[in-house]
């Protein structure tokens, strides 16, 4: 709201996730793949093995390439992206920790220089100089992770420093360790599957298959780590278990921890193929594997970023701008009053008010059709039903910023938002089952879940139809957070039969009280 | 009427520095930067000329961009690593006009990374493969130049937008998607041209110190390169010398004033900046004069001080336009000594370590 939002069409996160998971792959590959290099390099030394020494030469070339270039620039390009989608984010983080970065950037800059002089040093340093280079690499690439890593933790648990604002609170907060334990182990794993890659193209005999065994045994012992830390983690995440976010209130959560653990549980187990069985490691499962690993790498850091919502830095900063500390004030004097960029036009333009209102306060999140887009939602909805919604926002589940919109602007958002509603109508599932669960999904189903959080299934046990009926007649009074009920006859006929059926059925076994997720996405 | 100005405010957390060390930093990173940038896009620009000049035998002009194609990756490695920090402190210290000229272009500033990635694959596909690539070999030196071309283009459009506030609601409301630039601005090309041009002259230079040091070691094809880098250096710094003036030409007049008697310190640095840009140009046709044996030092130390002095200027003109729009003695200032303290111990080692792995490598070179 301080900064201009900007407009992409995809969504700024989805623009987000494609820089960081293939960076956060690469870069720890960085540090990873710098201890497998001077640990196989010795390794080749001492036992006078000429091949492997080979092999370590020719890897370096592609770990150069790779990330110096990839990880190093798209390094570069997430601090260039998260300026654009969170510039108040960016800001804060290097209001708060400019020394912290300074110092990691002298680790970069040693991280990079040691890098080129073992690449090319292979040729002129001898053995013990060259060594060093590499473990120089090592404790540098290492050291930056020892630093980001505090910062990025900071983000989502911020701990003390909420009181304090003291660097180093912040720093060392509650899911430090586990996090530098996951991401350094991580980086084995890692530098396991690439290893593994570059072994897979070896000529067919002993010495590949004690190369594809020795790789093999990074990528499994890393991921074993990496799983028992993300049980770690879990535990120290108090903000998940506080916010209810795994029974659902984050409805994207749940399942993207899901995927974590699975995706550690698949590549460890593809891990374990090149381990027991070398001889049939091939190029296509190379493949298999390192997508494995980044889809896997990828759903963590959806998970730390997900559990984060609504806010950039948890209880200090929402993802809009605004400072919960600067909630009251915000509350008091209107959403357009605190938004910095309205324009001149907006004072007599409905429409327009609500079009940059909704660019400072929803643009940060949502799209139109694209990623956490709108319009197939308001394609279901009427002027009353949005109108209803807005005044209720932090009720849905998605734990949105709240929002204190004045009548006006209430009005001036509900008329943009309008403008925004597909001109055909939008097509109803003839299938009644489908119906119902979409007739659901585009009501109560925003701000409840079946079971888990704000569950129904109790309250609507043993309902008629007619009950339903009329209960929905009635739902504006049930909590000044509920809204009325404004679905048309077709979208009515098909929630009671949701409800009903609901209220029928037991709660499907194996589920406690939670929805899937819950016990397993604690754990990852 | 008066266009709306809508400017972001300060960030609600305390800096962790005073503001003039920042500025230090700032100032003194950016001059790393700005010669490993030089040696970088200059150098490339020479070696395109020369690989357009050579007649692929044996001639000099055909032998200097294999050497140079050598070292431009490690020149990439180093620009990019000089060019982090002063991001982050211009970024301290001027986010909220920064980040607000960095949303408005949007794509074409997020197209530098994308860019330079392959930018940089380009440099290494020159230094590993050229040999290989036979005629391919110009066409893909002329792309990596326009694309290193590119990404200075766009930092000159974003440091230059920056600068005007008064520019942006307009920009903003007309169109969100972050496709704008700064093309409508009279600066914007003398800056850039000063910019690129001046990277040409100080790489001629830098070639001129190379083909010293190549013929100190008895290799006489250094005596092209003093030659080429000596006349480029001067040639160069000439027509820069009118570029300069068309950048000041350019500047709105309240901050042409600045630079006039309006302010004594950007006034005395317009009249050394000028007078050092003679000197250098003169210095430069007596260097060619006297040949190869001639020494380069007086000229060098300064067009190093000719470039403190402009990036000096730089400062005064982004504090003349910004103007009472940035009041940095109204930030709260928090001084995290001990951070910092960590900090400038760490930035002592790292010099250290480095010149050290430097020296190995280049001591085993030598042996
Ligand atoms: C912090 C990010 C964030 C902001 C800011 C935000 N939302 Fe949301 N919103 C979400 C998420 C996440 C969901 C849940 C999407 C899902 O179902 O997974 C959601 C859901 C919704 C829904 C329910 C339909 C749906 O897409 O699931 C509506 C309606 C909605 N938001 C409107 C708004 C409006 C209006 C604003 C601006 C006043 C706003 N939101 C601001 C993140 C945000
Ligand atoms: C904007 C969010 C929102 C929507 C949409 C919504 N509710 Fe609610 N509902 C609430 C809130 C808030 C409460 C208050 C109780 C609570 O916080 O658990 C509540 C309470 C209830 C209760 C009573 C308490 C309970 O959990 O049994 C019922 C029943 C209920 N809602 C049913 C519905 C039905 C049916 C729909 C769809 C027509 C619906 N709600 C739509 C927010 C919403
Ligand atoms: C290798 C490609 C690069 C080239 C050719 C290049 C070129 C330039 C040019 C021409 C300018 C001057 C713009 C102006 O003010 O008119 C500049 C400024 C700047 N560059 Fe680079 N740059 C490169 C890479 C980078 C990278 C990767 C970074 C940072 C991550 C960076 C950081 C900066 C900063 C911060 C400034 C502005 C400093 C200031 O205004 O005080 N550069 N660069």
């Amino acid at each position: 709201m301080n900064y201009p939002v900007w407009e992409l069409s995809m969504g700024a996160g989805i623009l987000m996730a494609w820089v960081s998971i293939l960076h956060v792959f690469v870069s720890h590959f960085a540090v990873g793949g710098g201890l497998w290099l001077v640990v196989t390099e010795m390794r080749a030394r001492r036992t006078g093995d000429d091949r492997l020494l080979d092999f370590v030469k020719s890897h370096s070339r592609f770990f150069m390439l790779l990330t110096l270039v990839f990880g190093a620039i798209s390094g570069v390009g997430i601090w260039t992206t998260i300026g654009l989608i969170s510039p108040h984010g960016t800001s804060a983080l290097i209001h708060g920790y400019v020394w912290g970065w300074a110092m990691e950037w002298v680790f970069f800059f040693l991280e990079i220089g040691a890098a080129l002089v073992y690449y090319y040093g292979w040729k002129r340093l001898d053995a013990r100089t060259h060594l060093a280079m590499g473990w120089i690499y090592f404790i540098a690439a290492f050291m930056s992770l020892v630093i980001i890593n505090g910062i990025v933790t900071f983000m989502l648990t911020p701990g003390g420093w909420l009181e304090n604002h003291e660097f180093w609170t912040g720093f060392f907060n509650p899911t430090y360790w586990p996090s530098a334990v996951i991401r350094t182990f991580m980086g084995l794993a890692i530098a396991g599957m690439f290893t593994l890659m570059t072994a897979a193209g070896l000529p067919r005999d002993a010495f590949r298959t004690r190369v594809i065994r020795w790789n093999a045994a990074w990528a499994f012992g890393g991921l074993v780590v990496v799983a028992l830390a993300a049980k770690w983690y879990g535990a120290s995440v108090a903000v998940w278990r506080d916010e209810e976010a795994l029974l659902g209130a984050i409805p994207i959560l749940p399942v993207v921890a899901g995927y974590f653990k699975w995706g550690i549980i698949v590549t460890a187990l593809l891990a374990l193929v090149p381990l027991l069985l070398p001889k049939v490691w091939n190029r296509g499962l190379v493949a298999v594997l390192l997508l494995c690993g980044l889809l896997t790498m990828g759903a963590g850091e959806w998970t730390r970023e997900a559990g984060r919502k609504p806010f950039v830095i948890q209880k200090y900063m929402y993802s809009t701008g605004m400072l919960a500390s600067q909630e009251d004030v915000v509350a008091e004097q209107g959403m357009a009053a605190s938004a910095k960029w309205i324009s001149p036009d907006a004072m007599d333009d409905p429409v327009r008010l609500g079009r940059d209102l909704y660019r400072a306060y929803c643009q940060p999140c949502h799209t139109r059709d694209g990623y956490n887009g709108l319009q197939p939602y308001l394609a279901h909805w009427d002027e009353e039903t949005v109108s209803g919604l807005l005044p209720r926002l932090e009720n849905i589940r998605a734990l949105m910023p709240p929002w204190y919109g004045t009548d006006r602007e209430n009005a001036a958002l509900t008329s943009y938002l309008m403008t925004m509603k597909p001109q055909t109508k939008p097509d109803w599932p003839a299938d009644p089952d489908a119906a119902a669960q979409l007739a659901f999904d585009v009501s109560c189903g925003l701000c409840h879940t079946p079971d888990g959080f704000r569950s129904l299934r109790d309250s609507f046990g043993g309902m008629t139809a007619d009950e339903i009926d009329e209960f929905l007649d009635e739902a504006g009074d049930v909590d000044e957070g509920m809204p009325a009920y404004t679905g048309t006859e077709k979208q009515r006929k098909a929630l009671i039969r949701y409800l009903e059926e609901l209220g029928q059925e037991p709660q499907p076994a194996g589920e406690t009280a939670a929805v899937p997720a819950d016990s397993e996405g604690r754990q990852s | 009427m008066n266009p709306q100005v809508i400017i972001p405010g300060p960030d609600a957390l305390p800096l962790p520095a005073p503001v003039f060390l920042l500025q230090f930093l700032l100032q003194l990173t950016f001059l790393l930067h700005l010669l490993a940038m030089n040696a970088l896009l200059g150098g490339l620009l020479i070696t395109l000329f020369a690989r357009i000049k050579g007649d692929g035998g044996d001639d000099p002009w055909t032998s200097l961009p294999d050497a140079v194609a050598k070292v431009s990756p490690s020149l990439v490695a180093a620009t990019v690593t000089l060019g982090v920090a002063p991001l982050l402190f211009l970024q301290t210290l001027y986010g909220q006009f920064f980040f607000t000229s960095s949303i408005l272009m949007g794509w074409g500033w997020f197209s530098v990374v994308v860019v330079l990635i392959f930018a940089y694959y380009g440099t290494y596909l020159q230094s590993f493969r050229g040999k290989d690539l036979g005629g391919g070999q110009m066409p893909l030196l002329g792309l990596t130049v326009i694309l290193f071309l590119w990404i200075g283009f766009m930092f000159t459009n974003n440091t230059s937008l920056m600068l005007h506030p008064e520019k942006w609601a307009a920009m903003y409301f007309a169109d969100a998607r972050g496709l704008h630039l700064n093309l409508t601005d009279p600066q914007l090309w003398p800056r850039y041209l000063h910019m690129v041009l001046g990277a040409v002259a100080v790489a001629g230079l830098m070639l001129l110190w190379w083909g010293r040091s190549r013929l100190a070691r008895g290799d006489t094809s250094g005596a092209f390169m003093v030659r080429t880098g000596g006349g480029t250096f001067t040639w160069f710094t000439l027509v820069n010398i009118v570029l300069g003036l068309w950048y000041y030409m350019a500047q709105p007049a309240h901050v042409r004033k600045l630079f006039m008697g309006g302010q004594p310190l950007a006034t005395a640095l317009f009249g050394i900046g000028f007078v050092l840009g003679i000197v250098l140009v003169v210095l430069g046709f007596l260097l060619r004069r006297q040949g190869e044996g001639a020494n380069p030092w007086p000229v060098s130390v300064l067009a190093l001080a000719e470039m403190i002095v402009m990036i000096m200027m730089r400062d005064a003109v982004r504090a003349g336009s910004l103007g009472a729009h940035f009041r940095p003695e109204t930030f709260a200032v928090q001084p995290q000594v001990l951070n910092l303290v960590i900090f400038a111990v760490l930035l002592l080692a790292g010099i250290g370590v480095l010149v050290w792995m430097v020296r190995q490598l280049y001591l085993a070179w030598e042996r």
